[in-house]
């Protein structure tokens, strides 16, 4: 989830109305966002996907514009005629590009900030790290047409923003901070995509801009490029960022994106429709509102809306690009009414709980093994082969590994419980002992024939570790295990090197192998550092 | 005052007779019976002897003669006394002695403590009856002991087990499902775009080998392929891709909301309506601290059937809240991408303020109707990790793993 920093001032100056911290909370509140922190002049805010064009501080505040009803329902936004046009060539791997120019922009601190603030958010949600949407804002009278979108010799050079001399493109992404970071995008390119204007490259989309059309305290008319892989993402991002800037005053311009003889103008701020069932609304939200009230409501949400042959149509702003279906706008009708003004309601629904059967059986033997005067333990179900095998003295087996651990301690998934009680009982030696301890828990195995080609298994285990335990204690103890469960078992000899030889045993219940039991081998000890003699059992419960 | 035990001779005695007393009365029908007749009689000549020695029979070598039938055998009521442990007469203790039909019992130990302070009331002592001649000595009440530890659940069980008696309480049916999971489960049944940001290798544990997993109905994986590239049949948008290969790599299941797909595409019309729950574990790449795990349980829920809405939603929310102790309970919207409307509860928890305490929302048409589910879902999750936290006074969450047997012997029990 985006974490967004927001200037108060700026914030209540372009909501144009005097608000009480509190007033401001309650209301950001109500609209699918938390505040992380506030001070005198910055308000933190987390804020859902779904809604990028709440990003940009100009989108917010007119969020809540709309939602105190200072200025409600669908924003018109006008698109002067284009003077500026863009030749495009097909790059088939970013194909899609939009553009726009704003005039007479006010740069001041405030507005860079949110500038710097909504080009990185948007291009790490909703561009998904600039791979399916990038964006370049450059000073429009700092570049001399014509403008084209072209692919060009890795070796040709241009000033990166923040450098000082010129570089070849592959040099910016081999060695700049943002080559390295975006680079990715490009690989196996053999050419790359650039905007040129009359003089050259003054763009180099999805990796960074040029020096010259740097924009500074002085910049009136801007030029904004995005490229990206899909159309709906890139002129979304355009709208969003282009009704932030009439926001705040300025002028939207379109361009014409030339393809040959065709061209397209961008950007295109019509808004969408969608048409809703009224009965919908009743049967989501579980209230039957007036008509007119569904007017009122969307119109607080940014929505214009009209009656259409039983239906509601209704008209989304070009900003908006999570509504999918009718329950999107129903969401944003009753957000509109307000959560807290719904009568929660519980359902006469007769349902009878149970557990799983699983988790019954564990639950047995829980208690019983807490009967003994075992301590439960509970770790991760991640590990490592080091602490599976090797110090168990065991041979290494084919268990669930990761393509991608971010640890070495945790690469794969535990196929057994007893590395764990070791592992527990080694970091405890200086604790009284007896110790007795156990877990009751999943391990994941191989298995061909299920549909995600493993198997969750549900296993207890238990260690003991006092100086005179042994094979009898141990056997004992699971004998009565057994038979408080109501199994009939029985006990053969193995070989298992964990443990000492002529001093173990195979569990077995139906002619069925479910677990060992045993005194640990001193190799294993001293690989764990324990000088204390520990028997063990461990027991899959799914046969039982 | 002494105490005998009888012998196992003593003791058959005492059930079938004395052997003289088995003689007699063998002799009192007949008066006079032959001498091979007799032996039937165990221990016939033990049985003879005394006979003879107390005058009740002679013998003339071939027959034994009654003489005179005993109306008492004292050694035979002795040893009945002696059972009951009453009182026998000193005398036939020595003849019984004799006899090897019983034999005094000793209590060197006991014997020595006699008019002396014990420390401990000793089963002989108990036994001997000699705890009468002892006295006890006093225990200073605030003396210091040793430390006793019971088996006990860990804290984090003890709270998982809490939540799950009252899910079941409210009629909820625990649900299970596997921990190494497909994509299509864990993300595209529940409508995620397969260029979720959630769904990148920084995200998501993808398993090393095998890479797949299994198409087990391909109507259901045309259904959700469908939804994400056109909407299928709901009036949706879709995302406009979708992208198989992901759909089929096997992952670590990254949230529960998993097994509700799984429990949506199993639910049969006729089981409607159905409450399910799941608390288990699930996996996300992370660096570990003392607020984050790369592995953590989810609590979550569905209630599916005819009729539910919005209202049904925050009923339940707040009906779990209040389960768990909420005095107050409040709504804000929130944002899940497989709920629309999406619900952030809020509580007020005495001794904490207002805490949030889980998430909710209705399932999107576009996660239920794929499944084959008509009606209504209802979906809640608990942040359950930070609950027992909560609940077993901890700050850092890697304590609801601890490998410290200390802290948890010591852990007193959550309540």
């Amino acid at each position: 989830m985006p974490t967004i920093t927001y200037d108060k001032n700026d914030l209540l100056n372009l909501i144009g109305n005097k608000m009480s911290d509190e007033q401001l909370e309650e209301t950001i509140h109500l609209m699918k966002t938390n505040i992380e922190s506030e001070n005198e002049s910055e308000i933190t805010i987390e804020l859902t996907p779904d809604r990028p064009d709440l990003f940009g501080i100009e989108g917010l505040a007119r969020a809540v514009k709309q939602y105190l009803g200072i200025e409600t329902g669908l924003k018109k936004y006008s698109i002067k005629p284009a003077s500026v046009n863009i030749r495009a060539s097909d790059i088939s791997y970013r194909n899609h590009i939009g553009a726009a120019v704003i005039r007479n922009v006010n740069v001041n601190d405030a507005f860079i900030k949110s500038l710097m603030n909504i080009q990185d958010v948007l291009t790490d949600t909703i561009g998904r790290k600039r791979k399916k949407v990038a964006i370049g804002i450059h000073d429009l009278d700092k570049i001399v047409p014509h403008f084209s979108y072209i692919e060009v010799d890795k070796n040709e050079k241009i000033i990166p923003l923040d450098q000082e001399s010129e570089m070849s493109l592959s040099e910016i992404i081999e060695r700049l901070p943002k080559g390295k970071e975006y680079g990715h995008i490009l690989s196996g390119q053999e050419k790359y995509p650039v905007f040129t204007d009359a003089r050259g490259i003054f763009s180099f989309p999805p990796i960074i801009n040029s020096e010259k059309t740097r924009v500074t305290e002085n910049t009136k008319n801007l030029l904004v490029e995005l490229t990206g892989t899909d159309k709906d993402a890139v002129s979304q991002t355009l709208n969003i960022i282009v009704t932030n800037f009439a926001d705040r005053g300025a002028t939207i311009e379109a361009v014409k994106i030339f393809r040959g003889e065709k061209f397209e103008s961008t950007p295109n701020l019509s808004p969408s429709t969608i048409d809703v069932e009224f009965s919908e609304i009743e049967k989501w939200s579980g209230v039957s509102f007036h008509k007119e009230d569904v007017f009122e409501l969307l119109k607080r949400m940014g929505y214009d809306s009209v009656e259409n042959k039983g239906k509601i149509t209704i008209y989304i702003p070009p900003y908006r690009n999570d509504i999918l279906h009718p329950i999107d706008v129903i969401e944003d009708i009753i957000i509109s009414y307000g959560f807290n003004n719904f009568t929660p309601e519980l359902p006469s629904l007769a349902t009878i709980g149970s557990s799983h059967p699983v988790e019954k059986t564990s639950s047995k033997f829980r208690e019983l093994l807490v009967g003994f005067g075992y301590q439960e333990i509970i770790r991760p179900l991640m590990t490592n082969p080091r602490e599976l095998f090797d110090r168990m003295n065991v041979k290494r087996e084919r268990i669930i590994e990761l393509e991608n651990p971010v640890s070495e301690d945790y690469t794969c998934l535990r196929n057994w419980l007893l590395p764990d009680l070791m592992k527990m009982m080694s970091t405890n030696k200086h604790v009284e002992y007896p110790q007795d301890i156990f877990q009751v828990g999943d391990v994941v195995v191989h298995d061909e024939n299920e549909e995600t080609m493993s198997r969750t298994v549900r296993k207890a285990a238990a260690l003991i570790a006092h100086s005179k335990t042994n094979y009898s204690e141990v056997k004992a103890t699971v004998e009565s295990l057994l038979k408080q469960i109501g199994m009939k078992y029985t006990f053969k000899d193995s070989n298992l090197s964990h443990m000492i030889e002529g001093r173990q045993a195979i569990v077995l219940v139906n002619n069925k192998e479910i677990g060992y039991i045993g005194e640990i081998n001193p190799v294993v000890l001293e690989n764990y550092g324990i000088e204390m003699p520990c028997t063990a059992f461990e027991l899959s419960l799914d046969s039982i | 005052m002494n105490k005998y035990e009888l012998t196992p001779e003593g003791k058959e005695y005492l059930e079938n007779s004395l052997p003289e007393k088995q003689l007699v009365d063998l002799l009192k029908e007949k008066n006079s019976i032959d001498f091979d007749d007799a032996k039937q009689i165990k221990n016939f000549y033990i049985a003879l002897q005394w006979a003879l020695k107390n005058k009740w029979v002679r013998s003339t070598g071939k027959e034994i003669i009654l003489l005179n039938y005993p109306e008492h055998v004292p050694e035979q009521e002795a040893l009945e006394k002696l059972s009951k442990g009453e009182d026998v007469d000193e005398n036939v203790i020595e003849i019984l002695i004799q006899r090897k039909l019983i034999k005094k019992l000793v209590y060197s130990e006991a014997d020595k403590m006699v008019g002396k302070e014990v420390t401990t009331l000793t089963p002989e002592l108990l036994k001997s009856g000699l705890w009468k001649q002892v006295s006890f000595q006093k225990y200073d009440v605030n003396t210091p002991v040793n430390r006793i530890y019971p088996g006990k659940l860990h804290p984090y069980r003890q709270v998982m087990e809490e939540i799950r008696e009252k899910l079941i309480g409210m009629g909820f049916v625990e649900a299970k499902g596997p921990l190494v999971e497909l994509n299509f489960w864990n993300a595209d049944a529940l409508f995620m775009p397969s260029d979720h940001p959630a769904r990148g290798v920084h995200d998501i544990y993808m398993i090393k080998d095998p890479k797949t997993g299994k198409v087990v109905d391909n109507d259901l994986w045309k259904r959700v392929e469908e939804t994400h590239k056109t909407g299928w049949i709901m009036g949706s948008k879709g995302w406009g891709n979708w992208n198989f290969e992901l759909a089929q790599r096997l992952v670590l299941r990254s949230q529960t909301t998993a097994v509700s797909a799984r429990t949506l595409y199993k639910l049969k019309k006729e089981n409607l309506p159905h409450k399910m729950f799941v608390i288990d574990r699930n996996f996300r790449p992370d660096v570990i601290d003392a607020k984050h795990l790369v592995e953590f349980d989810q609590c979550e829920g569905i209630v599916v059937g005819e009729g539910l809405n919005f209202r049904h939603l925050l009923g339940y929310l707040k009906e779990i809240a209040e389960t768990f102790g909420a005095e107050k309970v409040r709504f804000k919207p929130s944002y899940f991408p497989f709920t629309e409307p999406s619900v952030e509860g809020v509580a007020l928890i005495k001794g904490l303020g207002w805490v949030e305490f889980g998430g909710a929302g209705i399932f999107r048409p576009e996660v239920t109707l794929p499944l084959g589910i008509e009606v209504p879902v209802l979906a809640w999750g608990l942040g359950i990790g930070r609950l027992a936290m909560i609940r077993m006074g901890i700050s850092d969450i890697r304590q609801l793993y601890s490998e410290d047997l200390r802290w948890l012997r010591e852990k007193e029990v959550v309540r």
